[in-house]
């Protein structure tokens, strides 16, 4: 060592000792590398799994970010009515959430949930052009709800025809109070009449009003549902004392309270059968649901069986009804049926004998069907009776439309991506079209054919080309269009973005701690059996909050800095935007950066590509 | 103030009054004793020194390597085999240009155990880059561990201090101590510019390609070159303080002498005495003692020798193969006089072992360097006194 | 339990450059990167031989921003304690003083010194990065060198004979106030111990398993994976040791089979699954003496 510092003069040439006078960054050692880090966001599975095409991921990151109120709006983006969501959506976004492999999936539902009740009275942001073409929606249930509300939202002008004395469609005639106030869906409808859309109720369409009639409108969306119920097709089915599901659910959502009698038999397995199930037990009855197959093949929500079952509903599975019998006889075997008898307690008419059993058969399950599901089959023999005063059919709807133009008549109708029938300038939606007969899906097809329309609309108005880059909207490769995309605002900045979705394989768990999912807050069963209520009351804010940190926020670089705390080359630094930059010059192309990220934001491409 | 002490004690007054301030050291016969007079310097408050008592020489050079780098005087003392396993050490010392002191109790190499004095272990340290200053009695000891300090830190260079086992670490001489304000006054602290600073970071001793290697091996051989100049005038400066100089070399008697004696270490003292002995019988005989062995002062050994017929070098070493080194080094320092005035050098090993080399041994070699008539240089040293 | 960010834990300041000469992937760049973030800027770093004194870089750079000096193979304890009683002589208590090595410089050569200066209680920082073998030298085994593992000369049909060498039960042994095992793959324990360390006065002793990409055969980005994977299949338990005493485990190891671990390593590529049991074995065991002690603790 030197006792002068002279040594370190140019002027003095090689110093006596090795002493360092620069750091190593006059090495390029980035030079090394044959593949590099590039951050490319990608596609979280709850965005691709989402039917409406909400930016969960999105939401989540904001959420955790404390951003409540742009969280909030975020929703707002894809999804006219997030509260009603957050209490009626089966949820498939929980079903794809990667979180599911590590421990519980997030409770998306919930937290989406507490976004919409905060939503409530709040406008969405409105129309940023005012455009001139008129457009009219053929039903107010979800689909024609959600494309009335992104088309106001794209600027045009909106009348929703409604056949009903208030819209809502299947939200409000179909699902039972004590799953979705009535208060929530006024508010949230609420919103879309403040952007001004036109709502003509008490209007069906091809008897107050014809298609003929749509010369006023530049484009139509029907979206009219589904309302006739399937037949069960046995002996009996017209007795008195026989309801058809939709019927029964309408009457209590208009404020009827129906007298079933005490013994209640639901027929079918599907959501409908439980709202029917649910809605016959808060009428006060004991009921019964058979479903001809098992447990394993019903089509309706798990949490709404368990919900039914923990509300008292018994199930008989393996059992189909073969005849219904008004056989009075069968009621004076009971005696205390004969007591209420006596005290008049049902309307029965004096022609009809009201319906007092069902006969049933047993079935055993064969080889899986076209559904996959395993086929029930009869057993030969198996015949019983169960004894009843009210039997509810809830085995499927099918769709009235005849005011359609008639090649569009029989079964569900095809569209385009975009919600195109093959007539021009006629889109339809909802559960016309062959897809899940869910308020998701609906949703989701209102938004598709708002993008499709408006793409319409400005074809014609020599705006935009005939080509939509399909791929480039879905959020994934088979996610909903992203309405954001379409208008091209995303509020989240987003790196390389590529339409791929991150599966659990992508990410990396030991990042991640475990953490229990916060359950809804469920109103207990006896309480809830005896009135309309609202069930389920979903969680405190702060367990919702807590929810959307257990998020893992998949595919989406969210800044968390586990890449530039484990690269080994000092070469990623962060920018003021909250985003990374890679010094290339000195990465050397380890990859830690991107085996570490958490959530698959990272991608090592080759070199020189 | 004069005190009657051993060398050992020499080197730890000279260390004391140096102000060193950390002092590693690990216990080998006979050095010990200057680093146990150091533990209690340190403890009953002389010395504010920090000792590390390390569990090997190589840690002690190491832990002196590690102080020295951050910029504090640093010091160890050690002998023989402790000094060759500091041998790695040394040579990160000397090419790390740290100024650190170390005293040498000269004392010979195993096998078999042998605890008395010869310079084979010194020697054998030759090329790993430290100023090698060998001493004759306790004062010149405690002196030239002071000059030692600030020799080392005027060139960032190591310094070895070597004294002779027992005859001089063991032996009780009056020696003149210097007061500690006239000390600080020759030596002030070290302030090294360069050095383990955490406001200043640098990095030291990092690999060194071919590209730059050379040039640091250059610059270490040009510090070596100034040495004995830098020698010269702290030599000069102490004796203005306190009346005493040695010198890299010193000649005794040399005036119209037609053979010198070549000496260091202890075997001086005695062979000024034979020459004293042989003057009064009108010889004409001298003596030049090395004091400096690296860097070899050829230039005051050109001076001194050239024109004297015959020089008779008295080694207490051995290169197993070659031959004694002072007489060795001596022969190639003198080589380019010219023929009418380069002597005829011949070499004695003796004392080996720390064998006692009697002024009867000395007046052997001086005899048989005077009646040798050859001309030339014999390239073969005589082994003195060895049983068949 | 929620986890506090990484980001939120791990400090900002950089004492590390860029540009420095480690391997693709390097786990003793990456330890060194963290260890430093914990210790801060007032640190000085004795730096014995190792893969280090490369990644360090050449002379006229240094990739420290902090004092370091290069010393010889076995002198990381010795010159770091010459070090520290310089700055204490000059009045300076505050600094920290790290000897930094690697398993040879620990394990092998530089024991003696290490051993000396534990127990001399020397305050310094003793850190070791573990990558199981003389890695900078090409791969030649180690007494760190896992049973069972190819190196260079212990090549075709004789991997490593002998376990691994226990120097943190060697450290312990020395009653020294403070010795942990961490491993960068869990930052935020390593980032405690390093401060624990810090705040400690005598010696502090840190054992880091760093892997090595090109001396485990492992692929460059598998680094964290696999020290991960030495702390689950508790083949490196990460614990502490304060007063040679009392022995905590820090990060649960659950005890994952280690056979994974090893397939992912080129150098156990060899290894027959009767040799894989015998690892097994033996790893269980010496969780179980470990257990032992944590529990007699």
């Amino acid at each position: 060592m030197a006792e002068s510092k002279a040594i370190l003069d140019i002027a003095h040439g090689v110093p006596p000792v090795s002493v360092s006078q620069t750091s190593t960054r006059v090495n390029k050692t980035g030079s090394w590398k044959y593949i590099r880090p590039l951050y490319r966001d990608r596609v979280a599975p709850c965005n691709q799994g989402c039917p409406v095409g909400i930016d969960i991921e999105g939401y989540m990151n904001l959420l955790r970010e404390g951003r409540v109120d742009e969280a909030r709006d975020l929703v707002l983006r894809e999804n006219p009515m997030p509260a009603t969501t957050g209490r009626v959506c089966y949820h498939p976004c929980e079903s794809s959430c990667n979180r599911a492999s590590f421990d519980q999936p997030v409770a998306i539902h919930s937290v989406e949930r507490m976004l919409g009740d905060m939503a409530l009275g709040k406008p969405a942001a409105p129309a940023l052009e005012k455009r001139a073409e008129s457009v009219g929606v053929i039903g107010s249930g979800p689909a024609g709800l959600a494309c009335a509300y992104h088309l106001a939202r794209l600027g045009y002008s909106v009348t929703v025809y409604e056949a009903e004395s208030e819209p809502g469609g299947v939200l409000r005639w179909g699902i039972p109070e004590y799953r979705l106030p009535k208060a929530i869906l006024a508010s949230e409808i609420g919103r879309i009449r403040d952007l001004g859309v036109t709502f003509r109720t008490n209007t069906h369409v091809g008897r107050d009003v014809t298609l003929a009639e749509r010369g006023m409108h530049d484009a139509v969306f029907a979206a009219t549902g589904v309302h006739q119920s399937r037949e069960l097709g046995i002996p009996g089915e017209s007795l008195t004392g026989v309801w058809r599901g939709l019927d029964l659910l309408r009457a209590v959502n208009a404020g009827e309270r129906p007298q079933l009698g005490k013994r209640v038999v639901v027929i079918g397995g599907g959501n409908t059968a439980m709202d029917c199930a649910r809605t016959a037990l808060r009428l006060g009855a004991e009921v019964t649901v058979l479903y001809r197959r098992s447990r394993n093949e019903m089509p309706a929500n798990h949490e709404e069986v368990e919900a039914a079952l923990h509300e008292g509903a018994r199930f008989s599975f393996l059992t189909m009804p073969v005849e219904v019998t008004g056989d009075p006889r069968e009621a004076d075997i009971d005696p205390l049926r004969a007591i209420e008898d006596t005290f008049g307690q049902f309307d029965r008419s004096s022609e009809d004998p009201r319906v007092s059993a069902v006969l049933c058969a047993r079935m055993e399950l064969g080889e899986p069907d076209a559904s996959g599901r395993r086929a029930p089959r009869r057993v030969e023999h198996s015949e019983f009776r169960i004894a009843c005063d009210t039997i509810v059919t809830a085995l499927g709807e099918e769709a009235d439309t005849d005011y359609l133009p008639a090649e569009l008549h029989g079964g569900a109708i095809r569209v385009t991506a975009l919600g195109e029938t093959s007539r021009t300038a006629l889109f339809a939606g909802g559960d016309l079209l062959e897809e899940p007969h869910t308020v998701a899906f609906a949703l989701g097809s209102g938004k598709r054919a708002a993008i499709g329309i408006d793409h319409y609309l400005r074809m014609k108005a020599g705006e935009a080309g005939a080509d939509v880059e399909l791929g480039e909207l879905k959020l994934g490769p088979d996610g909903n269009l992203s309405m954001t995309r379409w208008r091209a605002d995303d509020p989240v900045a987003r790196v390389n973005p590529v339409n791929e979705v991150v599966r659990v394989t992508d990410l990396n768990l030991s990042q991640f701690g475990h953490a229990r999912r916060a359950e809804d807050v469920l109103r207990p069963a006896w309480e809830t059996r005896h009135d309309f209520l609202e069930a389920n009351l979903g969680l405190p804010r702060e367990d919702a909050m807590a929810e959307a940190r257990r998020c893992f926020n998949c595919a989406v670089c969210n800044g968390c800095e586990v890449c530039l705390i484990f690269c080994p080359d000092v070469s990623i630094s962060r920018r003021d935007d909250g985003k990374f930059d890679i010094a290339y010059d000195y990465c050397k192309g380890c990859g830690l950066c991107a085996a570490e990220c958490p959530r698959g934001a990272i991608t090592m491409t080759r070199e020189g590509l | 103030m004069k005190k009657v002490i051993v060398g050992n004690h020499a080197v730890s007054w000279g260390v004391a009054l140096a102000r060193t301030e950390v002092i590693a050291a690990y216990p080998i016969t006979p050095q010990t004793q200057i680093v146990e007079e150091l533990a209690e310097m340190c403890d009953d408050g002389r010395l504010a020194a920090r000792f590390v008592k390390v569990e090997s020489e190589h840690s002690a050079m190491a832990a002196c390597i590690g102080a020295s780098a951050t910029g504090v005087r640093a010091f160890t003392a050690t002998s023989s085999q402790g000094l060759l396993l500091m041998h790695e050490l040394l040579h990160w010392a000397g090419l790390g240009r740290l100024p650190i002191v170390m005293a040498d109790v000269n004392r010979a190499v195993a096998p078999g155990w042998n605890i008395w004095t010869d310079q084979n272990d010194t020697l054998a340290q030759r090329d790993t880059g430290w100023v090698q200053l060998y001493c004759e009695n306790n004062q010149e000891v405690l002196d030239t561990t002071i000059q030692a300090f600030a020799l080392a830190e005027k060139l960032s260079l190591p310094v070895m201090i070597v004294l002779d086992a027992f005859f001089l670490s063991h032996t009780s001489e009056p020696v003149d101590i210097p007061s500690p304000a006239d000390v600080d006054a020759f030596l002030p602290p070290r302030n090294a510019a360069l050095k383990l600073d955490t406001s200043d970071p640098h990095a030291f001793g990092a690999l060194t390609t071919p590209a730059v290697y050379m040039e640091m091996r250059k610059r270490q051989q040009e510090a070596f070159d100034q040495v004995p100049e830098a020698y010269r005038l702290i030599d000069a400066d102490w004796d203005r303080r306190f009346g005493r100089s040695w010198g890299a070399i010193e000649s005794y008697r040399t005036e119209d002498a037609d053979t010198v004696l070549v000496t260091s270490g202890t075997i001086t003292s005695t062979s000024r005495y034979v020459i004293n002995e042989r003057r009064e019988r009108g010889e004409k005989v001298g003596l030049v003692k090395i004091k400096m062995f690296r860097p070899f002062p050829t230039e005051p050994l050109r001076r001194a020798l050239a024109g004297i017929p015959k020089v008779a070098v008295l080694d207490r070493n051995i290169s197993p193969g070659h031959g004694g080194i002072f007489a060795e080094e001596l022969r190639s320092a003198l080589y380019d006089l010219p023929s009418s005035r380069r002597p005829r050098v011949d070499g004695y090993i003796l004392g080996l072992g720390g064998r006692d080399v009697t002024p009867d041994v000395i007046g052997e070699c001086l005899d048989a360097t005077r009646g040798n008539q050859s001309s030339s240089s014999s390239r073969e040293d005589l082994w003195v006194g060895v049983k068949p | 339990m929620t986890q506090i960010p990484l980001k939120e834990i791990m400090p900002h300041e950089e004492f590390l450059e860029s540009g420095h000469l480690a391997c693709p992937g390097c786990g003793a760049s990456l330890s060194m990167r963290m260890v430093l973030k914990a210790l801060g800027e007032k640190t000085v770093v004795a730096l014995p031989a190792c893969c280090w004194s490369i990644i360090a870089g050449p002379y006229p750079q240094s990739s420290l921003k902090l004092p370091l000096y290069h010393s010889a193979f076995e002198t990381g304890a010795s010159v770091a304690s010459g070090i520290k009683a310089a700055l204490l002589a000059r009045g300076d208590t505050e600094t920290t003083v790290v000897a930094w090595a690697g398993d040879g410089g620990t394990f092998d050569i530089g024991l003696q010194a290490l051993s000396g200066a534990a127990e001399r209680n020397e305050d310094i920082l003793y850190v070791c990065y573990d990558n199981e073998a003389y890695m900078n030298t090409g791969i030649q085994r180690s007494s760190a060198t896992p049973l069972g593992a190819w190196t260079t000369t212990t090549p075709g049909a004789h991997p490593e004979a002998r376990p691994k060498k226990d120097i943190l039960a060697i450290l312990a042994a020395h009653r020294i106030p403070y010795a942990a095992s961490a491993t960068p793959a869990y930052p935020e324990d390593l980032l405690a111990k390093v401060r624990k360390a810090k705040a400690t006065k005598g010696t502090r002793f840190l054992h880091l398993l760093a892997p090595c990409p090109p001396g485990w055969k492992t692929a460059d980005d598998e680094t964290i994976e696999l020290a991960r994977m030495a702390v689950r299949a508790r083949i490196f338990p990460l614990l502490e040791i304060e007063n040679g005493e009392t022995w905590r485990i820090t990060v649960d190891s659950p005890g994952d089979p280690i056979g994974p671990y090893l397939a992912k390593q080129g150098r156990f590529r060899h290894l027959k699954n009767e040799d894989i049991g015998a690892i097994q074995a033996q790893v269980d065991s010496r969780w179980k003496a470990l257990q032992r002690r944590v529990a007699g603790s």
